[in-house]
């Protein structure tokens, strides 16, 4: 049993390192878009069309 | 605008790149949004995946019986062709059909370049699996952890091209260069799935004939090893579901988050630029 244990195992670390990342991954960007929106939200705004 | 430019001397206007808000539609400034529904879809599809993996594994490991001649080995039957079909079929040969929509003229899109990465990279991971899943259970029935059969080596050789895949994917391009040459580089990639398929065939190999979708698809193996093999297929598919849909996700946020953060530190350079000009004038 020990080969399938070990087979069982590492498979399923993989798979769930691998989907706990990708969590990690797109909760970290989605607070990135969070900041850059609240950065462009705050930024001083340029000139005009009209004023170049 | 030339890179000797000094800050003593302002850019002229028309060296000055036009507000995000001039040259590009409004509603492409805010964040990707998704939908409720969308976030519901991937957390059903997530939790069945779990709760299917969860009965896969107490299904092989205790409910099914060991076989007459391999004994406790043919559990590792219910997982090792599951990541197999994942990598090679549905993860590579949807990466193969996303990249031709790609190139095919009338349906190029974006949508079908991040959805041609996501599935390579979630495939990638497949593949591993089926090569360390695959070591393990040749060890003890041919007695070495790797042979240079020709499934096995094919096999190997996909998970390289696809790694180069990914490894292009990184080098700094323009969002439609770099998915054209994705996109011929993951169809020159892709012949190498059915000649891992059909190597058994070919080939005199170590590696057994197809189970399951053989020349006849008549499965060899039955009762209620054959349903736990048949639902180790389906956990693992929908693992791979779950796994795209969030990878596509985080494919979406990075080529939003790489335009935004242009956008800010162009507004920025405008904003120096104007402040040059007052100073000037002052």
């Amino acid at each position: 049993m020990g080969y399938v244990q070990a087979g069982y195992t590492i498979v399923l670390s993989i798979l769930f390192l691998y989907g706990a990342a990708l969590v990690w991954r797109r909760r970290r960007l989605t607070r990135a878009v969070e900041r850059v929106v609240a950065a462009e939200a705050s930024a001083p705004v340029g000139p005009s069309g009209d004023d170049r | 605008m030339s890179s000797n430019q000094t800050v003593s001397t302002p850019p002229a206007p028309s060296d000055i790149p036009p507000a995000p808000s001039d040259t590009r539609p409004a509603q492409s400034l805010r964040p990707p949004a998704q939908s409720a529904r969308a976030r519901w879809t991937t957390r059903i599809i997530g939790i069945t995946a779990l709760v299917a993996t969860g009965f896969t594994v107490w299904l092989g490991l205790w409910v099914t019986p060991p076989d007459v001649t391999q004994g406790n080995l043919v559990r590792l039957v219910y997982i090792h062709p599951g990541v197999a079909w994942v990598a090679l079929y549905l993860a590579f040969g949807l990466a193969a059909v996303s990249s031709l929509l790609y190139l095919w003229p009338r349906t190029r899109s974006l949508f079908w370049d991040r959805l041609a990465a996501a599935s390579v990279e979630v495939g990638v991971v497949f593949n591993v699996c089926t090569l360390i899943s695959g070591s393990i259970w040749g060890k003890p029935t041919w007695g070495v952890w790797w042979a240079w059969d020709a499934r096995l080596t094919s096999t190997a050789v996909l998970l390289v091209l696809f790694l180069g895949y990914l490894a292009l994917r990184r080098v700094p391009a323009e969002p439609e260069v770099r998915a054209k040459r994705s996109a011929f580089v993951a169809l020159f990639a892709a012949v190498d799935i059915p000649i891992v398929h059909f190597s058994v065939l070919w080939w005199k190999t170590l590696h057994q004939g197809a189970t399951v979708l053989n020349a006849n698809l008549s499965p060899t193996i039955h009762g209620s090893m054959a349903w736990t093999l048949l639902l180790g297929f389906v956990a693992l598919t929908l693992v791979f579901v779950w796994m795209l849909l969030v990878r596509y996700r985080i494919g979406v946020l990075e080529d939003w988050l790489g335009t935004g953060e242009l956008d800010v530190a162009l507004r920025e350079r405008q904003a120096e630029g104007a402040a040059i000009d007052e100073d000037e004038a002052a």
